[in-house]
């Protein structure tokens, strides 16, 4: 059989984001894969290094579009940290049920791009519309349902407003009711364990030699979570757990990320009753026009809905950033991973294997 | 339907086929992507304005270009433009593609898109809402109802110049002009 | 923190190391990456988080950063060793950036050399395909550079373009 060059490019509707990989394809089997990002391309750390500290907030949130929450919060934690700043304890809290909330929006996002591919388009339906009930939270505590700026240094911009937290309670016990649905339609489906057991298997060996980090590794098996190993906000005063499978395939990816998804339901459920109810929420920071940050360099890090996000900023004492990189866990997944675990699958499979490796292509490209 | 309607369908059943069936290209071309599958699930339905997304770019005679362009989209977008077949309409969304928007500043955006191919109408806002896709499909049916809606005539009559913008960007293009 | 400290000074010369919080820097020589990279990977950190770049034009040289830190041994706790990332820099001169690959103790550091090689222009030797990744058009000077100026460059290039009547 002859080899033919395929193009999965960026126009294809198997395809989520503005991504490209070019196959080399036999009959129906892959034999190479070439990712080829850059559509997406800005330069922000370059056009970071031309706005002062403060006005790097707007700019931040758009790196990834799915979830701008944790980027807000891993940008905060990295000046805290160079400055100096203490968050006040009623801060901490408001930041991890914001970030908690905002990995449950993103996780059904993903849960929408995946059924649509495999076919099951009630699902998708009913993971769109619960996503929405989340945003209109949003969009009462902060003003925009996407581009939400509200973490800044030192804690969060305002307080909840009155009677927040049981519309919180009352809108996640209606997308919680609606589990058991989603488990006899989808997750329990034999139609989609036959689409997904076996495809794509990352074995533990593989994925610690090829950098794999978030749920991609936590479906081989072990409790890697940046929440337990280094804990930031208020994760260590709550009791939660961390889940794992074992196989590692995208069946396993899938089932991981709905236990994951219940897990942040009823951590949200124990941080509300746990937390202060009255305090500041932000901690004093000097005048935005004239704030000068002490030379230094740090690397923080956290846990995003995709894997480990982290940051390396570097300061020389000015009014601007000198070096700011976000290491993304895109990055890893979508362009070492893929490559190589796409080998000897078929072509209806790439868009299962694309999404359930959970890779979104403005975090690659920055 | 009212008698208005119906005075209208009988005067040029062809503006009634273009306004009420527009087919928009399914192409996640930047940011704005975001807002695009709640606006056409259940919650807020576009199918009931005619709007459904379709796979390839000769089925197709809406491009919705969403967020901001790149370098290396523009050339895909430049190619997906010249293979859909006419009457075809364009809508910006977003505010990227009207002057640079947020990243006026960086070296790999395209400022003014109206200078690569034509532009029917824009959607301002960084995010627009779901609602803002509908008002932008509502009035681009007044558009076609008064003949205004041209974008397509304007690149077949000059043609030259906007090949000669799109050749400055890249320096020679792999594929021939499309008008000669 | 302080035993792997003392092991690292007693095996090498010419490092300095500072130790604050959980991070720990290395600041060595270029001739020694690869060793030390290859040290610290048999001793269990075997997760290569990121290789950056930083532009000092008033030294005028350029610095390669690179971060690792270490996947858990045992499946359900961790240990202290778990919580540390380790930070190794290197200087290298900015007229002449050639420098070798990791690729061969680290296989996921493909994507990053070959960014830095299209955005800062470093070299390097080893690497099998040093194609550009995000790039379409083609700049005098690295774009992430610090004598690139971005806006002089939208000014010059994006403005004098005529718009279509």
């Amino acid at each position: 059989m002859r080899e033919l060059e395929l193009y999965f490019g960026p126009q294809h509707l198997g395809m989520v984001g503005n991504f490209s990989i070019t196959l080399n394809v036999e009959g129906d089997r892959i034999k190479k894969a070439d990712a080829n990002p850059g559509y997406l391309h800005r330069g922000f750390e370059k056009l970071m290094e031309c706005r002062t500290w403060m006005q790097n907030f707007p700019l931040v949130c758009r790196i990834n579009v799915v979830e701008p929450d944790h980027i807000e919060l891993i940008y905060s934690m990295g000046v805290e940290k160079l400055a100096g700043i203490e968050v006040p304890e009623r801060g901490k809290f408001i930041r991890s049920i914001y970030c908690e909330l905002a990995r449950v929006a993103s996780h059904l996002f993903g849960l929408w791009a995946y059924a649509n591919m495999l076919g099951f388009d009630t699902v998708a339906q009913w993971a769109m519309y619960h996503r929405d009930l989340i945003l209109d939270l949003f969009e009462e505590l902060t003003g925009a349902r996407v581009y939400h700026i509200y973490i800044r240094p030192g804690g969060v911009r305002r307080d909840f407003p009155q009677g927040f937290e049981d519309k919180i309670i009352n809108t996640l016990h209606s997308i919680g009711g609606k589990v058991p649905d989603y488990n006899a339609t989808f997750f329990e489906n034999r139609l989609f364990e036959k689409r997904a057991k076996g495809v794509g298997t990352l074995t533990r060996e593989n994925a610690v030699k090829w950098g794999a980090v978030g749920h991609a590794m936590r479906a081989t098996g072990m409790e890697y979570d940046i929440r337990k190993i280094e804990p930031y906000a208020a994760y260590d005063q709550v009791e939660w757990k961390v889940h794992t499978r074992n196989d590692g395939d995208a069946y396993s990816r899938l089932l991981a990320i709905r236990d994951e998804m219940i897990e942040s339901v009823h951590m949200i459920f124990n941080l509300i009753d746990n937390m202060p109810k009255k305090g500041k929420v932000f901690a004093k920071t000097p005048n935005p026009f004239q704030w000068k940050i002490p030379a230094g360099e740090a690397y923080v890090r956290c846990e995003s809905s995709r894997g480990e996000l982290g940051l390396y900023i570097v300061s020389d004492g000015g009014d601007k950033p000198y070096r700011v990189h976000f290491r993304t866990p895109s990055y890893s997944h979508g362009l070492t991973i893929l490559e190589k675990v796409l080998v000897g699958e078929s072509i209806a499979d790439v868009g299962n294997i694309m999404i359930s490796l959970y890779v979104v292509a403005p975090e690659i490209d920055r | 339907m009212d008698r208005n309607q119906l005075k209208k369908w009988f005067k040029s059943p062809a503006k009634m086929g273009h306004k009420y069936s527009l087919h928009a290209i399914y192409f996640c071309t930047g940011c704005g992507i975001i807002e695009v599958p709640p606006s056409i699930t259940a919650r807020w339905d576009a199918e009931r304005f005619g709007v459904i997304p379709v796979a390839t770019p000769r089925q197709a005679n809406l491009f919705l270009i969403t967020g901001y362009v790149s370098t290396k989209t523009l050339k895909a977008i430049i190619r997906t433009y010249e293979q859909m077949p006419e009457p075809k309409f364009t809508v910006g969304f977003g505010s990227c593609p009207i002057n640079g928007g947020m990243y006026w500043d960086s070296y790999n955006t395209i400022k003014k898109l109206d200078k690569y191919i034509p532009i029917d109408g824009w959607i301002a806002g960084c995010m627009p809402r779901p609602e803002a896709i509908f008002v932008a499909v509502t009035h681009l049916w007044t558009l076609i109802d008064k003949d205004m809606a041209n974008g397509y005539k304007k690149y077949r009559e000059k043609y030259k110049y906007y090949r000669a913008n799109q050749e400055k960007i890249f320096g020679t293009l792999d594929w021939p002009p499309l008008f000669s | 923190m302080e035993e792997l400290k003392n092991n690292i000074k007693s095996s090498f010369d010419k490092v300095k190391i500072t130790i604050t919080d959980n991070i720990m820097i290395i600041n060595i020589d270029k001739n020694g990456i690869v060793t030390i990279l290859s040290f610290l990977k048999n001793i269990g950190y075997k997760h290569l988080a990121l290789i950056s770049c930083v532009d000092l034009i008033k030294d005028n040289k350029l610095e390669i950063i690179y971060i690792v830190s270490a996947y858990m041994d045992n499946d359900h706790e961790f240990k202290e060793k778990e919580k540390r990332n380790i930070i190794i820099k290197t200087r290298i001169p900015r007229d002449k950036p050639n420098f070798m690959t990791v690729m061969d103790i680290f296989e996921n550091a493909e994507p990053y050399e070959r960014e830095l090689h299209e955005l800062f222009g470093i070299y390097f030797q080893g690497h099998p395909r040093l194609t550009p990744l995000f790039l379409e058009l083609e700049y005098e000077v690295p774009p992430f550079r610090k004598d690139f100026d971005t806006r002089k460059f939208v000014k010059d290039f994006y403005e004098d373009i005529p718009a279509v009547e």
